[in-house]
């Protein structure tokens, strides 16, 4: 019996800690997600290389689209001009729209400020590996970040805070799979789970072949689950499937942002009203 | 075919990086897995309590960078390194295509679990465009562990000569 261990002790050995690693991923300790001080140790010895490689990156872009890819300017310039012309008949359609918008704001009471109060941050770094989306923003705990917390910009949804340290912060992209969350359907207001799938898709469970979604519409976060803001665009359904079998569609949607190029990010300081447990959402 | 690996090698790293400053867009599948060949190499070749410690800072490395469940990549990687001792101490490793079918054979087991257990968990971010992507990983990876590794350990062997 002695021997079969000294001859096998490290196979074992890999074994063992193998198994414990399974276990941690399927049911995270939630007492070795507070003890985190080796994470945010290696935070601190990480982040001067985030910023070095972001910076060097940053540069070698702006020399490339300042300078020698002026030949694309022109034509550019043109496909602009016309974009112009057109968003300036878009905002006197909007106006009205937009006045009486206001108008209700105003008779709702409703406190913009407050609901959504943000800091702005940049993207320094990327999840290095193929299985996970996810995203290193330079705004940690000293800002008020914490676990739980949306992630957006102007354009759409990014995702949410899944780990904090000093001065650096995680956030789970919307596409990761380990991402779900509320939403509806701008159009209909059918409501269903979005869920990442990967790439820049998501996909919305739980949709009955009998609702009304078609390719082209949009989807907003409903704000129900509390996870995310309401009325913050998710993106465009770019399939629905109906299947003769099965209960519900297949849906696709791509997100409104293109995730893996956004360069500067809002954090909403508003903490999630569901309890928030890193590395099980 | 040593020569040809290296021109592989480095013309992957030249596209790779191309693609990541020009675009942003983070091409992992382009980019070898050096942490992991990191943690092989110390198991492979290197051993005893030195080669333990050496797959100490890159498997702390992917715990770090990795977004997955607190202590799994390090505890993984550090089976890693005792899976690669076991197959170091048991197999003859300085044949270029013993270390491309290792290194391989590991990548994808890594690659495999990971993807089970994530479909296990209910989350199911893969379509087949990631399966082609991340066989172009593993299959960079590995190439490139054969040029790399046959230099190192043969200056291993001469610094502990």
């Amino acid at each position: 019996m002695g021997s079969f261990f000294r001859k096998w002790w490290r196979l074992l050995t890999a074994i063992l800690l193998l198994s414990v690693a399974i276990q941690f991923f399927v049911r995270p300790p939630l007492a070795l997600s507070r003890a985190d001080s080796v994470h945010a140790a290696g935070s601190v010895v990480f982040r001067p290389v985030y910023a070095t490689v972001d910076y060097a990156r940053r540069g070698i872009h702006t020399v490339w689209s300042h300078y020698i890819a002026l030949v694309e300017v022109s034509r550019e310039n043109d496909r602009l001009r016309r974009e112009v012309a057109a968003l300036r008949e878009k905002i006197h359609e909007n106006r009205d729209t937009l006045l009486e918008n206001r108008r209700l704001r105003e008779l709702l009471h409703f406190s913009e400020a407050a609901e959504r109060k943000t800091i702005g941050a940049r993207v320094v770094g990327h999840d290095v590996s193929p299985w996970f989306q996810a995203v290193f923003i330079d705004a940690g705990i000293e800002a008020g970040v914490e676990p739980g917390m949306a992630v957006v910009t102007p354009a759409g949804g990014i995702g949410r805070i899944h780990k904090t340290y000093s001065g650096l912060a995680e956030v789970l992209l919307l596409t990761d799979g380990r991402f779900a969350a509320d939403v509806i359907v701008e159009r209909s207001r059918v409501r269903a789970i979005a869920e990442g799938m990967g790439g820049n898709l998501c996909r919305l469970k739980y949709v009955s072949p009998t609702q009304d979604v078609v390719a082209g519409d949009r989807i907003l976060f409903s704000g129900f689950d509390g996870s995310m803001p309401k009325g913050i665009l998710l993106g465009t359904v770019v399939s629905a499937d109906r299947p003769r079998e099965g209960l519900f569609q297949k849906i696709k949607v791509q997100t409104a942002v293109n995730l893996q190029a956004a360069e500067e990010v809002l954090v909403v300081l508003s903490r999630p009203s569901i309890p928030f447990r890193a590395g099980k959402l | 075919m040593r020569q040809f690996l290296v021109l592989l090698a480095v013309s992957y790293s030249g596209a790779a990086a191309s693609v990541w400053w020009l675009s942003g867009f983070f091409p992992w599948f382009l980019l070898p897995d050096f942490p992991f060949l990191a943690i092989v190499f110390a198991g492979l070749f290197m051993g005893g309590p030195v080669g333990f410690l050496a797959a100490i800072p890159p498997a702390l490395f992917r715990e770090l960078t990795v977004s997955a469940p607190p202590w799994t990549f390090f505890l993984s990687s550090m089976s890693l390194y005792f899976f690669s001792r076991e197959i170091g101490l048991r197999m003859f490793v300085r044949a270029e295509y013993y270390i491309l079918t290792i290194v391989v054979g590991l990548l994808l087991t890594e690659s495999l679990s990971i993807v089970g257990l994530m479909l296990v968990a209910g989350s199911r971010p893969f379509s087949l465009l990631w399966g082609a992507e991340e066989a172009v990983r593993i299959a960079w990876t590995g190439l490139l562990a054969v040029p790399l590794y046959m230099d190192l350990s043969g200056r291993w062997q001469r610094v502990k000569e």
